[in-house]
């Protein structure tokens, strides 16, 4: 039925098959590879998405490290404390600390569609990153959030959402991964510190201009007029290029900031939602 | 004499990368570190040696002794995925850094155009044992001096204030056309 040829090649095909397989199969039994099974079984408990929140490459990154003991069982930030208590449970560690501090994804900018200053349309793909870099985008305002949502599509979990042209962060889906902070080409978005039990508040601008320019590209923008820094609490604001900027790590549980968001000629010190506080509110 | 011109030719006339513009994908992938790209290179040349002297073989004691040489492709992929997946569990196990930095990458070698071009063009060449070691090895060292150069300017250019449209892939591609551009200079070092 076969003709000699074919007979040949499927013989042939199939000795060299063996005998790779045989090779293959002897090799792997000589350089076989003894991984800890801790390695693993805590790799499985992680979520698996490689985002790199805790400053390793990935997972199985973490996964070592945590076995070896130079990470923390809580490193994971996407998995939170399900997750390290999981873990520290397979190590039989206990995990130290409440935790006080969240860190969280901030947006630099106020300026929704309605405040925003343009000088033209763009017409072009509607992406941060290319406006940004064919045309410097639309806005007047150099250092604004161009909207278009780049940061959104980064988000590994739907954390930010674009609401009249400004992201908006989901403080509890929030992992403070940092690739909306990678991704858009203004530098808008910034990963803080805060603490839980505080306030949470932010400058709404990220522009070095001086106070006149910013007058003229925006309604909400920092003039660095340093009332803040005057009606406090002083040790949290400071005024820089032109900018007023807050040093989380300065800021306690009863500091007040009313003052402060108060008297803002500008309206650009802002309070956001906090995790936990955007749920109870719906 | 004739063995140094193949070595030559291959290395640097008829850089696969350079010349022939195969092998591209690990070239431009693992080319923005010196240590990687340089690794790299090493298991390319490992497999691409290895690839030839055994593929010479079966070619010809098998093959083209029982008239099936239309069986080559087959037999070379298979050949070149055994030594791959040999490469993969050494440097897992010896070398784990450079495992997670080659990453896939290494399982393509698999698939790299250059490692099968270099079995096809030595069964198309006609060349003998020794000449087909020699091509092998010759092609992987080549392979590595693409990839090293590259690294190095690669390395060099990120520190370099680099035109915002011109950044990552861009000017990769660019500098790849020049340094083909340059390797250009080495026809008719060696005569054909």
């Amino acid at each position: 039925m076969f003709g000699p040829v074919v007979i040949i090649s499927a013989s042939t095909m199939a000795g060299l098959g063996f005998l790779f397989a045989g090779l293959l199969g002897f090799a792997h039994s000589r350089l076989k590879l003894e991984e800890n099974p801790e390695v693993k079984e805590i790799e499985d408990i992680l979520p698996g998405l490689d985002c790199g929140a805790c400053g390793y490459p990935g997972c199985h990154q973490l996964a070592k490290n945590v076995v070896s003991g130079d990470a923390p069982p809580d490193s994971c930030v996407p998995g939170g404390e399900e997750v390290a208590e999981q873990i520290a449970d397979v190590l039989g560690l206990e995990i130290s600390s409440e935790p006080g501090r969240v860190r969280i994804a901030v947006v630099h900018c106020g300026a929704d569609n309605e405040e925003k200053k343009r000088i033209g349309d763009y017409e072009g793909v509607k992406s941060c990153r290319t406006a940004e870099l064919t045309t410097g985008g639309n806005l007047k305002c150099e250092y604004g959030c161009l909207g278009y949502g780049d940061c959104a599509r980064a988000c590994p979990f739907d954390a930010i959402e674009m609401v009249d042209g400004l992201p908006r962060i989901d403080p509890d889906a929030c992992t403070a991964c940092g690739e909306c902070v990678e991704t858009c080409p203004r530098d808008i978005i910034v990963i803080e510190e805060l603490d839980l039990k505080g306030d949470f508040v932010k400058v709404a601008c990220n522009s070095e201009d001086e106070a006149s320019a910013v007058r003229e590209k925006c309604e909400v923008g920092c003039i660095a007029c340093g009332l803040c820094v005057q009606v406090g609490p002083s040790e949290v604001y400071s005024v820089e290029d032109n900018l007023s900027r807050m040093d989380y790590s300065e800021y306690g549980e009863d500091a007040d900031f009313d003052t402060a968001i108060e008297k803002c000629p500008t309206d650009c010190i802002v309070r956001f939602p906090s995790p936990g506080e955007a749920s109870e509110t719906e | 004499m004739e063995y140094f011109f193949i070595f030559v030719a291959i290395v640097l006339t008829q850089n696969f990368v350079l010349h022939y513009f195969l092998g591209i994908c690990p070239f431009l992938g693992v080319s923005d570190e010196m240590e990687g790209a340089f690794g790299m290179g090493i298991a390319t040349t490992f497999v691409m040696t290895l690839t030839a002297i055994i593929t010479w073989n079966i070619n010809t004691f098998i093959l083209e002794a029982f008239n099936v040489e239309f069986l080559e492709y087959v037999t070379f992929i298979l050949v070149i995925a055994s030594l791959v997946q040999l490469v993969e569990m050494f440097l897992r196990k010896y070398l784990p850094e450079l495992y997670e930095t080659l990453g896939i990458y290494l399982p393509l070698i698999t698939t790299n155009c250059a490692v099968l071009g270099l079995a096809l063009f030595m069964v198309l060449r006609e060349y003998n044992f020794l000449e087909s070691a020699i091509f092998g090895f010759g092609a992987g060292i080549g392979f590595t001096l693409a990839l090293v150069i590259m690294a190095g300017i690669r390395g060099e250019l990120s520190e370099e204030d680099i035109p915002k449209p011109f950044r990552g892939t861009a000017i990769t591609l660019l500098v790849a056309g020049l340094l083909a551009l340059a390797f250009m200079g080495f026809s008719g070092l060696v005569p054909s």
